[in-house]
């Protein structure tokens, strides 16, 4: 309990990521090799996916072909995707660069990145606690939106069709300038699965 | 299943203990050719009787590790669901969640749920049009989501088919017992919470948690209402991080002894400043009113014209003795006021949070207001301590604005027998509130009350005025006692709504308890009683309120709601249902009542429905009938006839096995004879 205090005290004074405040900036490596920081990316809208690809929450939405979709929408808009893992080396989801690279050919995933996060240090400061857990930020660098990807929290894909879809609904309205109308809601998923 | 037409009660059992265990079947979720959770649906009872709720539940068997989540899963998981698909009439309720387990996963994410096996309890209210010796089934898909180091989502297709009988036995008793026990209770726990809100968060404290208990807290935010951990801040104080009124559920003790209540926060304990200042406002108009009382009006223009008669001709020094009087009212009122501050917040942090909610904060506050009724009524009278009186009248004989001063504490203290019932009264409603609300209420009084004194010493010539004293005084007193009782009968109301009828019933005899022992004391311990008639009444006042106090209050109105499990089902009676039973080779007792019939329910709380009665009845597998005469109903007439009666109670016992040789018992029932006759049963 002490112990966890005090990481809550050391992650307070952080600054942590909150709707309607400037996402904090973070720098992390990519599959690919190359250093992406969210700074990077100023001006244009940026959705965060944190992910486990042995979620099967994820894989509700990888396996339908749902997220790669909203991936290839948003990137046909100008939106870049980043993906990123935060699962820690021997836990489930943790992807080498390499393994991370085959994933996403055979995934067909069009996000702009996939991001290693191996020591947890982004996700803690994002608060992201599940998998997938979805964030907007929009062209100022501000954080408009933070929750689920729709609002049928079940492993089941064919839940989807059906489903109102937060993060397509959240693009819609950030990128026609419109405030988000709903811009927290909570995340479905598997823990992220944290090393300590 | 068709009615054996002979048969002992034994193969009876075995037969339906089979049926229901081989129609139990699990499903287990099985991955890497390992179980992980298996489910099975459970029934309460051995068969379905037509519009008799009962209970059925999902069992979730979970391998070493591995876990299921609760009705909110926390930072991850998913809560299991159940969709039921059910024979036409039936209706399913929700699930009842036993109070989950706090599982931390590294990155500070909290769930909650269940490890091991949970019963996971609904209720299932089948329609009253059911064609007996019919099998229902009932389907349930079931869905969760289990976790150990990774989570793997499992459902399966469950179902349970029962008959349709008139009476059925318990089945799956223990497991049902257990898990039902691990239920929050909606009852309000035996402690004291203290809610404050802070910005966007909630800080709980549990001052009278028993030294070394564990407790723990478990958010039940609505759909999409994000909350912090409940943190646990030291022992028994919890902060939770959210914005809105919170609602979870409280655990204190560890495994076996673990028990649970739901919990929510207060409303804002700051009172609204509107409601505040219409609260001083009736306050004045309380204090004004007191001045109409027979203690205090007479005293009025006396005071006058002895301020008068000091200060000679000088306006402004009467006005100042008038400013000495008030002065001396004030004071008395505060100082009252700062005494229950202090009783308040001092000594052992009891705080006297007292809310409505608590039914024995209603129990105390509606014996108090009812006593003060009385008071006024005239039953008794309030008799100051003599030594009080003394001291302050040799103050208050001295001149000057000093004894003016005191004049006006010593008149609010004659007052005291005609105030108390208002300042008892209010103060009751203002304990829950800060310091600052309580002295700010008693300053309202003491203004209201001190209003005439400076009022008439401004302006002499309006004494002409003043009401002249009369009977009407005493007339006014009695009339205030009204109000009272109407407060009164709110409270009974609330009370109602807490513990019922009955818990209404039983703080009725005990205010009738008490207002015998107030009569008591009214009529014989004025001053002018002789020493001896005083003592017994005391005596006989003390052993009444105590008394009652003790037995209606402590044993039965705590006792309301808490139904120990296997309270007596009644099965309705009729002609034929009779004589299925009896043909069934069962014993059976019949009642014979009704609501409007007083012994009947005198009958029913002392000698029937006691835990030594019910344990008989089960031990000796006695059917109980219940006749219910409250309206009209032929088959009962025509019942009681042949015994040749014609009025309730009536109580009967049939034993199994030999035709005719009913046992009649006598209408003035006690425990014993009954237990007697039920004795005497195979």
């Amino acid at each position: 309990m002490k112990k966890a205090l005090a990481l809550l005290i050391v992650l307070a004074t952080v600054a942590h990521a909150e709707v309607g405040k400037p996402a904090p900036d973070f720098t992390l490596k990519s599959s690919s090799g190359k250093e992406v920081s969210l700074s990077d990316f100023k001006g244009k809208v940026v959705v965060l996916e944190w992910t486990n690809s042995g979620c099967p929450f994820v894989q509700k939405h990888y396996g339908s072909g749902n997220m790669q979709k909203l991936q290839k929408d948003a990137a046909a808009k100008g939106v870049v995707w980043l993906s990123i893992c935060s699962s820690a080396p021997g836990k489930q989801g943790n992807l080498s660069a390499e393994e991370a690279g085959k994933t996403i050919a055979a995934n067909g995933t069009a996000a702009t990145a996939y991001l290693l996060d191996e020591d947890g240090k982004v996700g803690r400061l994002y608060d992201a606690k599940r998998t997938p857990e979805m964030y907007v930020v929009n062209k100022d660098g501000t954080l408009v939106y933070h929750g689920a990807i729709d609002d049928k929290k079940t492993p089941d894909p064919a839940d989807i069709p059906g489903a109102r879809n937060y993060v397509a609904a959240a693009l819609d309205e950030v990128l026609t300038g419109k405030p988000v109308s709903a811009p927290t809601t909570e995340a479905y998923g598997c823990s992220v699965k944290y090393g300590r | 299943m068709r009615k054996p037409a002979y048969g002992s009660l034994l193969k009876r059992l075995l037969a339906l203990t089979a049926l229901v265990l081989a129609l139990a079947a699990s499903q287990a979720q099985v991955f890497d050719g390992q179980p992980l959770v298996s489910a099975r649906l459970l029934p309460s009872k051995t068969a379905i009787i037509p519009g008799q709720p009962f209970e059925v539940g999902l069992l979730l068997e979970m391998a070493p590790g591995w876990h299921t989540y609760w009705e909110y899963s926390g930072d991850a998981g998913l809560p299991t669901k159940i969709a039921w698909t059910l024979p036409e009439g039936f209706q399913s309720g929700p699930i009842q969640w036993p109070a989950p387990h706090l599982m931390i996963e590294p990155g500070e994410i909290w769930t909650y749920g269940y490890g091991g096996k949970v019963l996971l309890i609904t209720t299932i209210v089948p329609p009253t049009d059911l064609p007996a010796g019919k099998a229902m089934t009932l389907h349930a898909k079931a869905a969760w989501l289990t976790c150990k180091d990774i989570c793997i989502p499992g459902s399966a297709e469950l179902e349970l088919t029962l008959p349709v009988a008139s009476t059925s036995s318990e089945a799956n008793g223990e497991l049902f017992q257990e898990f039902r026990s691990r239920i929050p209770s909606a009852e309000p726990p035996p402690f004291i919470l203290d809610w404050t809100s802070a910005a966007g968060a909630w800080d709980l404290r549990i001052p009278n948690l028993p030294a070394g208990a564990k407790a723990d807290l478990f958010p039940l935010p609505p759909e999409d209402q994000s909350v912090g951990h409940p943190g646990a801040s030291g022992p028994g104080q919890f902060r939770i991080e959210m914005n809105g009124p919170f609602r979870g559920v409280l655990t204190v003790g560890e495994g076996a002894e673990t028990k649970s209540w739901i919990v929510e926060s207060a409303a804002p304990r700051v009172a609204e400043k509107q409601g505040l200042w219409l609260a001083l406002f009736y306050g004045f108009l309380g204090g004004l009113i007191l001045n109409l009382m027979p203690c205090v009006l007479p005293v009025i223009s006396l005071k006058i014209f002895g301020f008068l008669k000091q200060a000679g001709e000088s306006p402004r020094k009467v006005f100042a003795h008038g400013l000495a009087f008030v002065g001396g009212i004030f004071t008395w009122f505060l100082g009252l006021g700062i005494m229950v501050v202090a009783l308040k917040s001092g000594g052992r942090e009891v705080t006297w949070a007292f809310q409505f909610q608590n039914p024995w904060f209603n129990v105390a506050i509606g014996s108090v207001i009812f006593v003060f009724a009385l008071n006024l009524f005239g039953v008794f009278e309030l008799v100051l301590p003599g030594r009080a009186s003394t001291a302050l009248e040799s103050a208050s004989s001295s001149s000057g604005l000093a004894g003016s001063f005191f004049q006006g504490a010593f008149a609010t203290l004659l007052a005291t027998p005609c105030t108390a019932p208002f300042l008892g009264t209010a103060l009751g409603f203002a304990f829950s509130q800060s310091a600052a609300v309580i002295l700010a209420m008693f300053a309202a009084v003491a203004a209201g009350m001190g209003f005439p004194y400076l009022l008439l010493t401004a302006r002499p010539g309006w004494m002409k005025f003043l009401p002249r004293p009369g009977a009407w005084m005493e007339r006014l007193k009695q009339l205030m006692g009204f109000p009272l009782m109407a407060t009164l009968v709110w409270i009974l109301s609330i009370v109602g709504g807490q513990r019922g009828l009955d818990g209404v019933f039983w703080f009725l005899c005990f205010l009738l308890c008490l207002a015998i022992s107030c009569w008591l004391y009214g009529s014989f311990c004025g001053p002018f009683s002789k020493t001896r008639s005083r003592a017994i009444a005391i005596f006989l006042a003390v052993f009444f309120a105590g008394g009652g106090g003790w037995y209606f209050l402590g044993e039965k109105f705590a006792h309301v709601g808490r139904h120990e499990s296997g309270g007596i089902e009644w099965v309705p009676f009729s002609a034929r249902e009779l004589s299925a039973l009896r043909a069934s080779g069962k014993s059976v007792f019949v009642d014979f009542t009704a609501d409007w019939c007083i012994t009947c329910k005198f009958n029913e709380r002392t000698a029937i429905d006691t835990p030594a009665v019910r344990q008989l009845l089960r031990d000796k597998k006695v059917i109980p009938v219940k006749a219910d005469w409250t309206k009209a109903n032929p088959e009962i007439t025509a019942a009681l006839k042949n015994f040749g009666r014609v009025g309730v109670p009536f109580y009967v016992v049939y034993p199994a096995g030999r035709a005719g040789d009913p046992i009649v018992l006598p209408e003035l029932l006690t425990e014993s004879i009954l237990l007697e006759a039920l004795k005497k049963l195979p």
